[in-house]
């Protein structure tokens, strides 16, 4: 026996067994680790701000319904839309209610529509009267094949937020803006060089060939799209083709109106401080979240008004970003899960909250008369902050949830870029003789979408 | 002295165990299962249609694998031509006994490979921003024409890449040349001088001819590396897409990683996988065959 054991021992150095000791020790130690417990309904959310008036309504809940207890998980919205992918792919599991961004739903709906994860919503939205209480647009990116998966969170209307100190010193009337060129004509004075030499420091609005959410906020403000209402791409229409020729001419030439700025670095917001930039696409969330916490510098010094419309009496606002409240198919207490997604998201404590905190507007419209979207807000010097973005609220134009949206927003984008710098190469700064290159890039980038949307199975075999 | 008892059989079993099974178990058969799934056409591995051939008849003519893969190749190629200079550049200098202080320089060198990519990328792409950007900031404080608002990860997207890349491993090569270079017989060298070779003459005939093996083998591991490139792109460039504006930035594992595992086709994206294991394979049967009859 005691030959056995020395043997054994022996067969490997003593250095060797320190190895496999920590080796086999520390999979017991991980193996004995215990998970804390899922108790109760599970709801995800992704956004950091919300979390702490969530907590208060989930605590809230919790005490009315203590045999339907909920437990709420904050997780980072990559993790968030991995393990939500995952879950929808793989049967992993996932929380029975769960907050999802609009940039990271695509994917949900790329399947056939029986495969999608989350629970159809529109016989319950549909029954409780919910589609004529919400925002109707507010819907739309939720909505695959004419189904709704999702209790939409917002509204997200954009306004232009611009430096009111520099405008009314220079004495513009800003009430008298009307359209995107009264914009630029009314307000060129501001557009100055150091000393009156030397190159431009001061541009009138953000914006440059690159920057996708500007593109997209304002080709839905124009009137344009990149897909129709049953989700078939849309790139190449006329329509397009003169928007980006237009929008080219706004970032380079003679008559450049826009700079580069970054919404969410350092550099963006150093270059508002100190005035590079006069206007700024602002939706509710940006507003709330990060021009007035990121930039307390610029309290009394900012107003906010409707965008400039392209065409007299065209729309005023767009909308960006956007947030839903879904049921994860895989629930096994999907009722539950309603009766909480309606208790929080239907509730005007939560839109109150989501206001105060955020700056987020109410998409239910029997909240929008709530004096607190009346208060004046020190930072836009008074202005009624929540009433500004509720009265454009109604007018936010609907978008698409196509799986292959972020597909074709890049090759939308990438046809401004390549404009812009055709602009640039010919010496041609005007709207009008950049069309046809517009359309040219246009019909290559609709090719290249049609063609991956037409491979897919799923999609084109769906009624 | 006390000659080595033999092992019992079952050792070397005891220590290749673990490893042949987790190369079963997470190389072999998803390999094998990739080939099948190449394919198919999948939303998730439970919705699956067979479509024969139709994946890589796509890829043949799909503008942005292609896209990917130019811009995997200009990163590749990008990355050799400046990576190994500064790597060898930086091993001669530190391989100098007379150079003071060369220990530290060594550390300080190689680093930027001791901490994590992820925090590598986020650094870099603070030194790439616009107007705070360390490097916009100098080249401005520098040179007063130089634009504080250069987009380097807007229009330069590779540039700033590649760049990120030579800081992130060339430290990492240059160990591999530093021990290379303390392998070239000091004999040799003093030889060639005493024949009367200038300093450029015995880096060019004799000291590089002693490194070569070692260099192809740098070679061979910068290009497999570069083929597979992912993290680095992916949070650099993460605010715009992770490919970047117009997907200057799109790599080929970026592009697999994107369709496969966001958009949930897996079947193509098995399809992107295998094309990439055929490159990477050409590649390495390529540099065997170049450098045939070097040991290493």
């Amino acid at each position: 026996m005691k030959s056995f054991f020395a043997r054994f021992f022996g067969a490997l150095s003593p250095a060797a067994w320190v190895i496999v000791a920590l080796a086999v020790g520390s999979s017991i130690g991980v193996a004995l680790v215990r998970a804390t417990p899922r108790r109760g309904l599970q709801f995800w959310i992704f956004a950091v701000n919300h979390e702490p008036f969530y907590r208060a309504v989930v605590a809230d809940w919790n005490r009315e319904h203590p045999d339907k207890p909920v437990q709420i998980s904050l997780v980072n919205v990559t993790a968030l839309e991995q393990r939500m992918m995952s879950s929808f792919f793989s049967g992993t599991p996932i929380a029975d209610v769960l907050e999802v961004e609009r940039s990271i739903v695509g994917p949900a709906f790329a399947g056939p529509l029986p495969s999608v994860g989350f629970v159809d919503l529109t016989d319950r939205l549909r029954q409780q009267d919910l589609l004529e209480r919400i925002n109707h647009p507010s819907f739309s990116p939720w909505t695959s094949r004419g189904r709704i998966f999702g209790i939409p969170h917002d509204v997200h209307p954009v306004l232009l937020a611009y430096r009111a100190d520099l405008v009314e010193a220079a004495g513009i009337d800003m009430s008298r803006i009307q359209t995107w060129d009264d914009y630029f004509r009314m307000l060129a004075p501001l557009m100055k060089s150091p000393g009156g030499s030397g190159p431009v420091d001061r541009y009138l609005i953000n914006g440059w060939p690159s920057d996708y959410y500007t593109a997209e906020m304002l080709l839905l403000q124009a009137g344009g799209a990149l897909f129709d209402a049953h989700e078939r791409p849309t790139l190449n229409s006329a329509f397009n083709a003169r928007f980006i020729a237009r929008l080219a001419t706004w970032y380079t030439g003679p008559h450049r109106v826009a700079r580069s700025l970054d919404y969410f670095s350092a550099s963006g917001h150093q270059m508002m401080l100190q005035g590079q930039i006069v206007g700024l696409l602002v939706p509710d969330w940006y507003a709330g979240l990060i021009l007035k916490p990121e930039m307390p510098g610029l309290a009394g010094k900012m107003k906010l008004m409707p965008l400039p419309a392209w065409e007299p009496g065209g729309r005023r606002t767009s909308a960006w970003g956007g947030t839903m409240l879904a049921i994860a198919k895989s629930s096994a207490r999907q009722q539950e899960a309603w009766d909480f997604a309606q208790f929080l998201y239907l509730s005007p404590t939560t839109a109150v909250a989501l206001f105060r905190g955020d700056g987020i507007v109410s998409p239910i419209k029997s909240f929008w008369s709530n004096p607190v979207y009346d208060e004046p807000d020190p930072y836009f010097c008074g202005q009624h902050f929540g009433r500004l973005f509720l009265d454009q609220a109604s007018n936010v134009p609907m978008r698409t949830s196509s799986p292959y949206n972020q597909q074709a927003l890049t090759a939308f984008d990438n046809c401004l870029i390549d404009v812009t710098a055709y602009a640039d190469r010919t010496g041609r700064y005007d709207p009008a003789p950049l069309v046809p290159e517009a359309q040219r890039l246009l019909d290559g980038a609709q090719r290249q979408i049609a063609d991956q949307i037409a491979r897919n199975v799923f999609l084109t075999a769906a009624p | 002295m006390k000659s080595a008892r033999p092992h019992p059989a079952w050792v070397p079993w005891f220590f290749l165990g673990p490893f042949l099974l987790l190369f079963a178990v997470f190389f072999a058969w998803p390999l094998a299962r990739a080939a099948v799934l190449s394919f198919e056409q999948t939303y998730g591995p439970g919705v699956v249609v067979f479509i024969g051939l139709r994946n890589a008849t796509f890829l043949l003519r799909d503008p942005l694998f292609w896209t990917a893969f130019k811009n995997t190749v200009i990163f590749t190629v990008g990355s050799l031509l400046v990576q190994m200079p500064a790597a060898l550049g930086l091993a001669l200098l530190l391989n100098r006994p007379s150079l003071k202080g060369r220990h530290w320089f060594r550390l300080v060198f190689f680093s930027p490979a001791l901490i994590g990519i992820v925090f590598a990328a986020t650094l870099a792409t603070l030194v790439f921003e616009k107007q705070t950007g360390l490097i916009n900031y100098a080249l401005h404080s520098l040179f007063h024409r130089w634009d504080p608002d250069f987009p380097w990860l807007d229009d330069y997207l590779m540039t700033s890449l590649i760049l990120a890349a030579l800081w992130l491993y060339a430290g990492f090569n240059m160990v591999y040349f530093l021990a290379a270079l303390q392998n070239v017989p000091a004999e040799q060298i003093e030889a060639a001088s005493i024949d009367g070779a200038n300093a450029w003459q015995r880096f060019w005939h004799v000291t590089l001819p002693a490194i070569r093996p070692v260099g192809g083998f740098i070679v061979l591991l910068s290009v497999a590396g570069s083929f597979q490139i992912f993290v680095l792109p992916y949070v650099m460039f993460l605010r715009t897409g992770g490919g970047g504006p117009h997907d200057r930035g799109l790599t080929i594992v970026m592009y697999l990683y994107k369709t496969g595992f966001l958009a949930g086709d897996l079947g193509y994206a098995s399809a992107i996988g295998w094309v990439l294991t055929i490159l990477l394979v050409g590649i390495v049967l390529l540099h065997r065959r170049l450098t045939r009859g070097e040991e290493f």
